[in-house]
């Protein structure tokens, strides 16, 4: 047997799901389901919204959460993707890192051209 | 002869987890990463669209107010509150803090993590009904 | 004391005759304090003398009598019958292991592991007898002692999925032991040990399920002991790619 490089995506997931169990929740009610309720509408407008982001420290915070977000997703899917019976796992590990990539570069491109 | 026939008992690769109340559990927490992954596509696609405009931003707001997008949310803040809830759980077993010769208990360790999520739960709430 | 007839079905496996296991039904007297293992032994002694199955110590701390109880896996000697009120017991062979005979598994697959992960102390200095003991405060002793608790019943094994689904996992009461070398004072055996305990089929391949914990008799939380050693393990990683890092 030897080391394994899996310590890499692990850390990313702990990490991530760390930061997600104090966040998550107040974060998916304030972005989508208050807006339902009628709560929040002028923190969600777009003046609001676009000056909040517009801060640097506010991009930093978001890219920070966002990218643990799709590393922790990425890394638990491919768990679940073995524990529903798919054996493939290179390739279920190439297709969700690289989701989690897209999601990250995505998710840098956006905030830097807000 | 080798009179040794060892009997291997099947198991089944796709449906284990239907076994074991614990495993259902178990894979319980583990799908909560589908919906953090389709919420956070969400909210990047919602960054995309605040930097393309205000209609673009009222368009993905139109959307999340969906009533597909209100019963996705609903389900995804359930599966958000078994994330926390089960991670806390974990932690004093992941992360055993030793003061001298005693072990700190666990629900010390717990309770500080609710009292964190209550922290930041209000310090967002806060930011969002004062802006 | 009272007696009480405890209907046990015993799942039976006789190599030289069975195609597969089958379930025999036991009718046996049983005095309201006895545990399984008890119940057992009278079946062995009074009613049927090729029924096999390992034990030895009575007290929970030989580790030899770890089965399935109605699904769940104990040790038979700390499973009350109190605490089966309907009178009928399923008893298995623990689970996620070949079953050599009746309740007996086959045992190598975990003795090749448990030496694979070199679970005893590898010193930082060899020292002589003239040179005396090696010393270890209180509290250096309460960082590892959970973790020596383990009986290597197997109970542990038996209820964890990844084990099951694919028998080259490692698995928790090795690596929990592997942790236990790792963090006592005395020890500096982490790396040679990195290559069994840090590999894909190591500490990686579990998905802290948290059953091998839930079940351990002992308490020894090997789920927990696991999760440390990722942080510890991976922490090696990491640095290992810094100047200056061990490769």
């Amino acid at each position: 047997m030897a080391r394994s490089a899996k310590a890499v995506p692990w850390f990313l997931f702990a990490a991530g799901g760390t930061v997600l169990s104090f966040i998550l929740p107040v974060m998916i009610f304030t972005t989508g389901i208050a807006p339902a309720l009628g709560l929040f509408t002028d923190a969600l407008s777009y003046d609001t919204m676009s000056a909040f982001v517009g801060n640097w420290l506010v991009k930093l915070v978001l890219f920070g959460i966002l990218t643990l977000a799709c590393w922790h997703a990425a890394h638990r899917l491919r768990v679940c993707a073995h524990d529903f019976g798919i054996r493939a796992d290179t390739a279920v590990a190439v297709i969700l890192y690289g989701l989690a990539t897209v999601g990250t570069a995505t998710a840098a491109l956006a905030l830097v051209s807000i | 002869m080798n009179p040794r026939k060892p009997y291997v008992r099947p198991i089944s690769k796709t449906s284990w987890f239907m076994t074991q109340g614990r495993y259902k559990v178990y894979m319980l927490h583990e799908i909560s990463s589908l919906f953090v992954a389709i919420y956070t596509a969400i909210l990047i696609i919602g960054l995309v669209r605040l930097g393309e405009g205000e209609a673009a931003w009222q368009g993905w707001l139109d959307a999340v107010t969906s009533p597909i997008g209100v019963i996705f949310h609903l389900i995804a803040f359930v599966f958000a509150l078994i994330h926390t809830t089960s991670w806390f759980k974990a932690v004093p077993q992941a992360m055993r803090i030793q003061r001298g010769e005693e072990i700190v208990p666990g629900k010390l360790i717990v309770g500080a993590h609710y009292g964190v999520l209550a922290a930041v739960s209000l310090f967002v709430l806060i930011l969002a009904g004062v802006a | 004391m009272s007696e009480r007839t405890i209907e046990l079905e015993v799942l039976r496996y006789r190599p030289e005759q069975d195609q597969e296991p089958f379930f025999q039904t036991y009718k046996v007297p049983c005095e309201e304090e006895w545990v399984v293992l008890d119940a057992l032994n009278y079946v062995k002694e009074e009613m049927d003398r090729t029924l096999s199955y390992r034990w030895s110590c009575h007290m929970f701390v030989c580790g030899s009598c770890g089965m399935m109880i109605d699904g769940e896996p104990k040790l038979a000697c700390k499973a009350f019958l109190k605490d089966y009120p309907t009178g009928k017991i399923r008893v298995e062979p623990l689970s996620n292991f070949p079953i050599e005979r009746d309740l007996v598994v086959v045992l190598d697959d975990f003795v090749e592991k448990l030496e694979s992960v070199k679970p005893y102390i590898i010193p930082k200095e060899e020292r002589t007898v003239e040179q005396g003991e090696y010393l270890q405060t209180p509290a250096q002793l309460k960082a590892f002692k959970q973790y020596t608790l383990c009986i290597n019943c197997l109970c542990c094994y038996a209820v964890c999925p990844q084990y099951g689904l694919d028998e080259s996992f490692v698995g928790p009461a090795a690596l929990a032991l592997a942790h236990r070398y790792n963090m006592d004072s005395r020890d500096l055996g982490r790396a040679a040990r990195d290559d069994v305990v840090a590999a894909a089929e190591g500490i990686w391949h579990c998905s802290f399920v948290g059953a091998c914990s839930q079940v351990c008799p002992k308490d020894v939380d090997p789920a927990g002991a696991i999760q440390q050693a990722k942080f510890a393990h991976g922490i090696d990683y990491l640095t290992s790619f810094l100047p200056g890092g061990k490769r």
